[in-house]
């Protein structure tokens, strides 16, 4: 019996946003079928990668990303020297130091911090702020100010904070807004609604759906990444068309495979391709699962996802 | 002479002046000369908001004006006072716009006059957000300096963006209060025209905040009355022209509170009389729904849910309250608007410094609540948070509920100065807090005295109690309209979805249908949604279109259909967090319940966790379903497959448990006396035969039914 094709058609797509302004914008989602499932329809647009950086600078990554790096002093040498990376769509900035636990930097230094970057690099830019809800409510709002006109994409408005940053870079200040939820379609659909209501444009709008690391509580990931696309497309939910972008690095650097030291375990080897491998596999999964950008740290690791979107489109 | 006649006429006259203006600045400055406010990309913001047209010279605005004169129609009706008030204020505009002429600065510390674009940005979010939870415009000169400082202070101290026109300005400064963006207390211009100022600042929170269309101005009123929570206080005397003002301010939705007497029309909601200026706030507020948030409770002890398990001994206790030896009681009670003093606290009674150490007293507080969404079934509801909030206080303790509860205040916490007011309060921040989607207005009443608390247990509480639980006797699926859905355990049990109605509560016993509702209410894209019963496809299985195509979307597609009272045929899946899964027991056509406390073996072989592997996470196995403990006395229990009579089994302590409902209902429906005594439990049976034997011999009823399968 010969073998017939039948494509799976949905009558729905995900929101195609672009990120940047000038000549130099991505644009992810657009698509209307299961990630890479180039049989049943061609890829509207290829999954994006952004590259990490820190305002904390270079002292917290491993050695491998260090010598990428070499030379580079300033924020604004490192913005450009990310934007530099082969494969690389954008550049995220993670104002780390602004947590009240940790360097609790002011808002105005990480303003100076954010302005140097822009400054220095045309690419798209992703913001991201510093994870905690009450200085990020704050912070974020400025970061929306003082980038008008850079159409940048601003992580992450969450439930508490939504308001605040949801206002001010959805309608006041004209960027795209992340909504960030903890790994819940309910919980994902249910920050888009409020979103919306507040005046947002939904076209506006990219999800985090949360993340973690693989073999960290990854199958709740793939498995809500999965029902978020399947309700977005299958049952035409438009609460749920938002594109999803995923923060890899920040999860995959943090676990011990990427930790541990060679002197504390020697039979793992280099901590660098640890990293990297943890860094790879996450991020490839999160693109099969339905991310339409990732965001790693690794020159590495930026060049081999890049490929492998490459390949599969 | 009448409201209309005052709107017009005022209307009129500024129309007059705007027009001798414009004239004169023409013959000044010629036609072509440039008009435009500093720091906006608006042109004349309210002229270009209403009508979609950008000015740029002063041809144009002369132009304008015959598009305003257009709108001052003079029917009395309502909306020609409306559109002759939004006329005015235009007129405004433009005699505001002609004193920046040539880049001039007309006004001066601590006048703003026009407010950049960016100033409306940078207060835009907190508006939204809430932080700023209201705009005040005050208008003229209040009766005296100190009033009129104190009315100021009472917005500035809500968080409430102040804003000053005329002789308010000069009483703020006299009593040296400090003004400006920063402290939320803004003087705009001593004219009435500079009030337009602050009208340009919602109007372009409209076109930014609200994507409203420029020219749309049917869209442009809706978002100001729907979004923008300002309202004017106007002081007398009120000429005209400020009447006429106030019409346009009404017809954006902002009510208009005066002290004027004196040729005044009252209009409800809108245009509001108060001769008391010490209660412009409060009327304001109410008038204009503005709730202000709580973050701080006025108690001398912490606040916290870290205190929630503490527990008082005796001998470290000041005093305690005891409904099962005193009376006692708590009660929410859903009152008018009028009756309510929001924050009133009101202690009938002693204190706790005239009460003895260790001694035993009586308490009853009511918490009198009013809202425009408020429904008597939400009473019970916000009642049951009342242990929370009491013993969230550090040194406080409460155990029990209804007239039945019990309250320790400790030695330590009295010595802090904790009094029986500041319970008063906690409730109070509680539920206004909390509950701010249903409460607009909340005042509690506490009485110690004990003639008092009887009185309020045996004449209010009691009948209160009785009526609900009348209520929830009544409430059956067939009589009420709708049902909820509750998808709050998908997190970890993804394809599930609870059907709650009134006869059959959440799996998890801890959603009623009325816990439902009042979720739905207070979070309206939360978890509990609400799902019509207008098709009934088989009203026997409890199946409908309706229940179908919501199970379906909240599912995600998982799940396509679901009966309400079979567990046979497409039975209602289980998250995991049922409290009991009950499954067929072949041998005796009937089924066995099993309840997650008990840790034996039941006569299908199985235990609890055995048949909850094969009837949690969403999906749906006929044969097993979870289920609330309070759901087996249900008459809707399996009712598809015979009810109640099929149940063969139970342990003994959940057989216990139900006995007296579940026997009330089994004499209700069958007409058998003390059903559970033909039920078996683990002490009779653990396997099918024996179970069975007994069985026969209590005649159980499931013996004689048709097989299940």
């Amino acid at each position: 019996m010969p073998f017939n094709q039948k494509p799976q058609k949905f009558n729905a797509k995900i929101n195609a946003v672009t990120i940047g302004s000038g000549d130099k914008t991505v644009t992810i989602g657009g698509e209307n079928s299961f990630p890479f499932y180039t049989f049943d329809a061609p890829t509207e647009n290829t999954a994006k990668i952004g590259v990490e950086i820190s305002d904390l600078g270079l002292d917290e990554f491993s050695e491998g990303v260090k010598a990428y790096y070499e030379g580079a002093t300033t924020m604004a040498e490192i913005a450009q020297k990310a934007a530099a990376i082969e494969g690389a769509d954008f550049v995220a900035l993670i104002l780390d130091g602004g947590d009240p636990n940790g360097a609790n930097k002011s808002i105005e230094e990480l303003i100076e911090v954010v302005k140097e970057v822009a400054g220095a690099i045309d690419c798209p830019l992703v913001v991201e702020g510093c994870k905690n809800v009450e200085k990020d409510a704050e912070l974020l709002p400025k970061v929306a100010e003082v980038l008008q006109g850079r159409n940048a994409l601003l992580l992450s408005e969450k439930e508490e904070n939504y308001k605040a940053i949801g206002a001010a870079a959805g309608l006041a200040y004209n960027q795209i807004v992340g909504a960030e939820s903890a790994v819940d379609i309910n919980l994902a659909k249910q920050l888009n609604v409020v979103t919306t209501q507040l005046g947002v444009d939904a076209k506006k709008i990219v999800m985090n759906i949360g993340s973690a690391a693989a073999g960290y509580g990854y199958e709740y990931v793939v498995s809500t990444m999965d029902r978020i696309k399947g309700a977005a497309l299958g049952q035409s939910d438009n609460m749920l068309q938002m594109p999803i972008i995923t923060p890899v690095s920040a999860e995959t650097w943090a676990v011990k495979e990427a930790t541990a030291s060679e002197a504390d375990m020697p039979e793992w080897g280099s901590a660098d391709e640890r990293g990297i491998d943890m860094e790879v596999m996450t991020a490839a999964a999160d693109l099969a699962a339905g991310s339409d950008a990732v965001i790693l740290r690794h020159p590495e690791s930026v060049k081999t996802i890049s490929k492998l979107i490459k390949a599969l489109a | 002479m009448t409201l209309f006649d005052r709107v017009f006429g005022g209307n009129d006259a500024v129309y007059g002046l705007t027009e001798g203006a414009i004239d004169g600045a023409i013959a000044q400055y010629g036609e072509d000369k440039a008009v435009s406010f500093p720091n906006t990309a608006y042109s004349l913001p309210c002229y270009y908001a209403v009508t979609g047209t950008k000015v740029t010279t002063l041809k144009e605005l002369k132009e304008a004006l015959g598009v305003v004169k257009t709108l001052m129609t003079r029917e009395k009706r309502l909306n020609d006072a409306f559109m002759s008030g939004v006329a005015t204020a235009l007129c405004a505009e433009f005699i505001e716009v002609l004193k920046y002429i040539d880049g001039a600065t007309p006004y001066e510390e601590p006048c703003y006059g026009h407010l950049a674009d960016a100033v409306i940005r940078e207060l835009g979010v907190p508006l939204v957000t809430g932080d700023i939870p209201g705009v005040a415009v005050i208008l003229g000169a209040a009766p005296t300096t100190e009033e009129g400082v104190a009315l100021v202070k009472s917005y500035q101290a809500q968080g409430i963006l102040v804003t000053l026109v005329g002789g308010i300005i000069d009483q703020v400064a006299e009593a040296g209060m400090k003004t400006g963006a920063n402290v939320r207390v803004i003087p705009l211009g001593k004219d009435v025209t500079a009030v337009i100022h602050v009208v340009s600042v919602a109007l372009r929170a409209a076109l930014i905040f609200g994507n409203v269309k420029p020219g749309d101005a049917g869209t442009l009123m809706k978002y100001t009355m729907d979004r923008v929570p300002a309202f004017v206080n106007a002081f007398k005397p009120l000429d005209d022209v400020i009447v006429a003002c106030g019409a346009g301010a009404i017809a954006l939705g902002f009510p208009v509170v005066t002290n004027e007497t004196e040729n005044i029309f009252r209009v409800p909601k809108s245009l509001i009389v108060q001769e008391d200026v010490s209660k412009f706030n409060a009327t304001s507020l109410e008038a204009r729904d503005i709730k202000i948030k709580i973050t701080n409770i006025d108690i001398p002890v912490a606040f916290a849910s870290a205190f929630e398990g503490e527990i008082i001994r005796r001998k470290d206790m000041q005093v305690e309250f005891d409904g099962s030896r005193v009376d006692c009681a708590e009660l929410v009670q859903t009152c008018d608007a009028s009756e309510i003093e929001d924050h009133k606290i009101t202690v009938v009674g002693p204190e706790v410094d005239d009460m003895e150490l260790g001694s035993k007293n009586s308490i009853a507080y009511v918490v009198k609540v009013a809202g425009k969404n408020m429904q008597a079934d939400f009473e019970p509801v916000i009642e049951r948070k009342f242990h929370n909030y009491i013993n969230c206080i550090e040194g406080v303790y409460h155990t029990g509920q209804r007239d039945m509860q019990r309250i320790r205040i400790s030695i330590e916490a009295f010595n802090a100065g904790f009094k029986i007011k500041h319970i008063g309060e906690v409730l109070y921040a509680s539920v206004k807090n909390e509950f701010d989607a249903v409460v607009d207005k909340c005042e509690v009443v506490i009485y110690t005295d004990p003639a008092e608390c009887t009185r309020i247990r045996h004449e209010v509480a009691i009948p209160t109690f009785d009526k609900r639980d009348e209520r929830l006797d009544t409430l059956t699926d067939e009589s009420v309209d709708v049902y909820y859905s509750c998808i709050l355990c998908q997190a970890f049990s993804p394809s599930h979805v609870c059907v709650v109605t009134p006869e059959r509560l959440g799996l998890c016993g801890a959603v009623s249908w009325l816990d439902a509702k009042a979720t739905h209410q207070l979070d309206p894209n939360g978890p509990c949604q609400i799902i019509t019963k207008e098709r009934p496809i088989d009203e026997n299985l409890g199946s409908y279109e309706d229940v179908d195509e919501a199970v379906q979307k909240f599912s995600q597609g998982a799940l396509e259909h679901v009966t309400l009272y079979s567990i046979m045929q497409d039975p209602m899946t289980s998250c995991g967090c049922f409290e009991c899964i009950c499954g067929i027991e072949p041998f005796s056509n009937g089924v066995v319940i099993a309840n997650r406390e008990y840790a034996g073996m039941t006569p299908l072989g199985m235990t609890f966790p055995e048949m909850a592997s094969m009837t949690g996470g969403g999906v749906q196995t006929p044969g097993f379903m979870g289920h609330g403990k309070h759901f087996i006395s249900s008459k809707k229990f399996m009712k598809a497959e015979g009810g109640i009579e099929r149940i063969v089994w139970m342990p003994k302590e959940l057989k216990e448990f139900v006995a007296e409902r579940l026997n009330k209902t089994a004499q209700e429906l069958y007409g058998i006396e003390n059903f559970t005594d033909m039920i078996g439990d683990e002490t009779v049976a653990e396997d099918p035969e024996t179970l069975v034997a007994f069985l026969t011999e209590k005649g159980h009823p499931a013996l004689g039914m048709d097989p299940m399968m």
